[in-house]
């Protein structure tokens, strides 16, 4: 047997091995421990299927203030005897000794023993003994339960108890609750007296411990930019921190877009970018903007420095700079937006972009790209529908059916980046982008419905998700 | 991204053909329309702000007519001349607000939902394309109490007339700081002394561009005849605006009466169509899929354009209000949306490419791995902290700090130079959970320098009641010997470190260079972060050690 006993476990073992059926009390006497002790080892017993609890009910009964006045000094209705023995004696009397309820109930009892003559007189009553009294069972079951407790089924005479507990305060009825314990037929064949000495306690429960471990959100991150690596994209870096120029000019954004306003974007304070671009580049760019959307473009505009607002400013830096025949790019990071934080909003998530560039590339690779990587999440269920995005033409997001939500959801976007975007940078091959937050992934791998938890850092959730 | 409001039943009567409502909500997504929510027949969608003709049902109408070949090619629109209406433009408003242009639309009818939804779509017109009414604002009026000629001119803050919505008149000053309007817009007009007014002949006040129209002129369900007015600062701008109203009030069921617009660098709007002419081959190019010269066509006139081939060549006709077009990449996508993105099937092509991480990436995941052998487990805080947690409450010297501008959420104003500050304040929220909690996180750290340096830092923090100077020593050394082979050295620092206790921290040099600070954290710093347990860190740049 693996179980490892305590002492406590042995010696009520051992005491119910030779007695079977015992109370705590009992075993408490029979083993010397304390009840306190008994009472733990009968639990630790009970939950290890060594032994079994019956729980019972007793009824004891013991005397009350008046049943111990009478043990000593006899029933009221003794004391009358006893006053009258030597003649008849007057009520006025008798009620001198006997005061208050003891009078009548020694007259009444008296009376119904039959051992009194009561006579009406001018002047009152007056009593005499009519019959030698002889010892009545009530008095019999007193001296029986005498300074005792004794159980009820063992009183014999059942009409002199209800007539007892009849009478105020001279017998009680008390109801005690006790368990006996008994050994499962497992434990009766335990031997106690082998030696375990070096076992423990192997069934016990240990303590919690929790494993050190990445950040769920990292492990999200690591798997989507393992699949990019696998579909031949080569990762690059860059700033969080960017000129306006290359996260709104350079992208075709106007100086006057909502977009670029401090309600959505984070401009740090009084500091501007020296060196943001090449003289060509900010010629070209700004003739792009004045010729298309018509308005003056400014140069200390796109100084300013923001908080990136998307991974595409890395993206379209390293094309304008490598202007590349044939890559496969992608760019992870942080971005950041000038949001009121809720539970579907952070101020500052990840985003992952990719880029492929090539001659005989086509939305229709695009779109395979996006399928296959859908395909290495476990997402099969997908389509895509047009929409807008400010850099690119023609624009569509990935739409993926949530089978836990019901519904389709709205993933990553892709889209070919504007020749108005691309030709001013000397990009001259078509360039198809696509990418998306990744927060939102995450959440649904995760099952969260509040983005926030990513960021938190509650021990409890790191710890157990 | 702005929203419309729309009913399937007034959408169903507006399309005018044989259709149902379930092929109208399958066919709105490939508008590039969101559907955000449906209630029984009322829907509500998100439009794309670069096509501000999907601002109502009526212009949400004429698309579905394409897509569903109810009805396709352009919206003709035929602009009487003949029109005796006239604005003409005092050269005053040159330099405030230059440019006026307008059209009186005959004949209509509107019921007040018409009414409601060609308000929504003056809101969406003043806040997108418009820029807050700056560049453009838009004003409609019942045509029939007005008086022509209309002089565009200037006025002075006390001129006085009863705006829109009101019984009384009140002056310029007073509808700029009582009406809504004036309060929310007056800002356009903060920098000039007079202010733009549009008058009759009869000198009755029309509009207060870019502010409020006059009450007199209010549009209602008996109005017959619209005098549209748009005013700004950019002259394209102006006629933008005016030829989604046009393209809108057409499907409204109104005709249209030229106004004749003359004055300082004005004229009488022409709203041309122009064409736009690229090599067919270009389509499938970027598609991807071989398509016929018949077929580009059928399917730029579903998308409600015109288009005819000649010698390899489409030649596109786009009407006034596709200023969203820029060239044949759009149109591009217009064939795309024609030819169904449903029927485009995605092609898997082999990489020409080996995918590869970044050296950043591969250098900090085996310090991630490393972190996490010896038992400590990883965090993310945000680089955008709050100055509380970043340097009042760990002490620390902020003469550096970079700040952003007008940010939404006080927790969120300043970008971090130190990650120590984010993980004492995980340690804070985590008082009630289990030690040792034994944290860490490697991320972006930001210093001023041509302008702000980036780089990548590494910091651990250990707490339990028995932790001390020499495990986090050890955690440290451990970090950068396993992969790496460095060895670091920690020298007491001369200098006064207020997170720190006295005598019990160091900084950490390797090759002679201080690359970060290791040691026990004060209990003052402790206290104000609520840590009642021993608490041991250190902070080290991983820039120029293990990557550039």
């Amino acid at each position: 047997m693996s179980q490892v006993l305590h002492d406590i476990e042995k010696k009520i073992i051992d005491s119910l091995q030779k007695k079977s059926e015992q109370t705590p009390e009992q075993l408490s006497e029979s083993t010397e421990l304390s009840i306190d002790q008994v009472r733990r080892g009968i639990e630790w017993l009970r939950l290890k299927e060594f032994a079994n609890v019956i729980e019972s009910s007793k009824v004891t009964v013991s005397l009350g203030r008046n049943g111990i006045d009478s043990l000593k000094n006899g029933l009221p209705e003794r004391k009358l005897m006893d006053l009258i023995k030597d003649g008849s004696k007057s009520f006025e009397e008798v009620r001198k000794t006997l005061s208050g309820a003891g009078f009548n109930a020694a007259i009444a009892n008296a009376k119904k023993n039959g051992w009194v003559n009561i006579e009406k007189t001018d002047s009152g009553s007056t009593i005499s003994t009519k019959e030698k009294p002889v010892e009545t069972p009530e008095e019999k079951l007193i001296s029986l339960i005498g300074d005792k407790s004794i159980p009820e089924e063992k009183i014999e005479n059942k009409l002199a108890l209800k007539f007892l507990l009849q009478r105020p305060d001279y017998v009680l009825q008390n109801t005690e609750k006790s368990k006996i314990i008994s050994l499962t037929e497992r434990a009766s064949q335990i031997d106690t007296t082998l030696s375990d000495i070096g076992a423990i306690d192997v069934e016990a429960d240990a303590a919690l411990v929790y494993a050190a471990r990445t950040h769920p959100l990292k492990d999200t991150i690591d798997e989507i930019r393992e699949i990019f690596v696998k579909l031949g994209f080569s990762e690059i870096q860059g700033n969080l921190t960017q000129s306006s120029f290359w996260n709104f000019d350079a992208l075709f954004t106007p100086q006057d877009h909502p977009a670029r306003e401090l309600q959505d974007t984070f401009y740090i304070e009084n500091l501007k970018s020296q060196n943001q671009a090449s003289s060509t580049q900010i010629k070209q760019v700004s003739k792009s903007h004045s010729q298309n959307w018509h308005y003056d473009w400014k140069l200390s505009e796109s100084q300013k420095m923001v908080l990136r607002t998307h991974t595409t400013c890395v993206t379209i830096k390293y094309l304008a700079e490598q202007k590349p025949d044939e890559a496969r790019i992608f760019s992870l990071g942080r971005v950041f937006r000038n949001e009121k934080v809720s539970y579907k909003h952070l101020v500052e998530f990840n985003q992952i972009e990719g880029i492929v560039i090539g001659n005989n590339t086509t939305l229709r690779d695009l779109m395979g790209i996006q399928k296959e990587f859908y395909k290495q999440l476990g997402l099969t269920k997908i389509k895509f529908w047009p929409t807008f995005f400010p850099y690119t033409e023609p624009s569509l997001q990935t739409m993926v059916y949530n089978e836990k939500l019901g519904k389709w959801i709205e993933l990553f976007g892709m889209g070919i980046f504007r020749p108005e975007v691309t030709k001013p940078l000397g990009i001259d091959k078509p360039v198809l982008a696509w990418g998306g937050g990744i927060e939102r992934i995450a959440m649904l791998k995760y099952e969260l419905d509040d983005v926030r938890e990513f960021y938190n850092n509650n021990l409890n959730w790191l710890r157990t998700v | 991204m702005p929203v419309v409001e729309l009913n399937l039943n007034r959408i169903k009567k507006l399309v005018s053909g044989s259709t149902t409502k379930k092929k109208i909500i399958d066919v709105l997504p490939f508008l590039g329309l969101d559907i955000e929510s449906q209630n029984g027949d009322e829907i509500r969608i998100e439009y794309s702000p670069n096509r501000p003709d999907y601002s109502t049902e009526f212009g949400i109408a004429l698309g579905l007519q394409g897509l569903l070949g109810i009805k396709k090619g352009i919206q003709k629109t035929t602009i009487k001349k003949k029109g005796q209406s006239t604005i003409k433009v005092d050269s005053s408003v040159t330099k405030i607000r230059p440019y006026v242009t307008g059209v009186l639309a005959k004949n209509g009818t509107l019921d007040s939902d018409d009414i409601q939804q060609l308000m929504w779509m003056q809101e969406d017109l003043h806040d997108g394309i418009g820029r807050k009414r700056k560049k453009s604002s838009i004003g409609l009026h019942d045509a029939d109490k007005i008086s022509f000629p209309l002089t565009y001119t200037t006025t002075s803050r006390d001129h006085k007339f009863v705006p829109l919505n009101n019984n009384a008149e009140q002056t310029i000053n007073e509808i700029l700081s009582k009406t809504e309007q004036g309060q929310n817009y007056g800002w356009v007009l903060e920098n000039t002394k007079n202010v733009p007014i549009i008058l009759d002949s009869e000198k009755n006040t029309i509009s207060f561009p870019p502010i409020i129209n006059s009450v007199l002129t209010t549009v209602t369900t008996k109005t017959k005849n619209i005098l549209v007015e748009v005013t700004g600062i950019d002259k394209d701008s102006v006629e933008d605006a005016l030829s989604i109203v046009i393209s809108t009030l057409q499907m409204a069921g109104f005709e249209f009466e030229e106004l004749k617009i003359s004055g300082n660098k004005n004229s009488t709007p022409q709203l041309k169509s122009r064409a736009i002419s690229y090599d067919t081959k270009f389509t499938s190019q970027i598609l991807g899929v071989e398509m016929s010269s018949s077929n580009m066509v059928a399917c730029l006139k579903k998308c409600r354009l015109d288009a005819t081939i000649n010698n390899k060549k489409i030649k596109c006709i786009i009407p006034r209000y596709r200023f969203d077009i820029f060239g044949p990449m759009d149109l591009v996508e217009e064939i795309a949306l024609g030819y169904g993105i449903e029927n485009l099937e995605p092609k898997l092509s082999p990489s020409k490419t080996i995918g590869k991480k970044n050296n950043v990436t591969i250098k900090t995941s085996l310090i991630t791995k490393t972190a996490v052998g010896l038992g400590l487990l990883e965090v993310f805080n945000s680089s955008l902290t709050s100055k509380k947690i970043l340097y009042e409450l760990t002490k620390r010297n902020s003469s550096e700090m970079i700040s952003v501008l007008d940010s939404k959420s006080q927790e969120h104003t300043i970008l971090r130079d130190s990650l120590l500050s984010g993980l004492l304040e995980n340690l804070s929220k985590n008082i009630h959970e289990s030690y040792p909690q034994k944290l860490f996180e490697t991320g972006v750290v930001f210093s001023k320098g041509k302008p702000i340096r980036e780089s990548i830092n590494l910091a651990v923090i250990i707490s339990h009641k028995d932790t001390n100077f020499s495990e986090i020593k050890s955690i440290l050394q451990s970090i950068l010997r396993t992969q790496f082979k460095i060895d670091c050295k920690t020298k007491a620092s001369s200098q006064n470190q207020e997170l720190f206790v006295k005598g019990k921290y160091a900084d950490i040099y390797v090759d002679d260079k201080k690359i970060g600070e290791i040691g026990e954290i004060c209990t003052e710093i402790l206290d104000n972060f609520r840590i009642r347990t021993s608490v041991v860190g250190f902070e080290i740049n991983l820039s120029g050690l293990i990557f550039e």
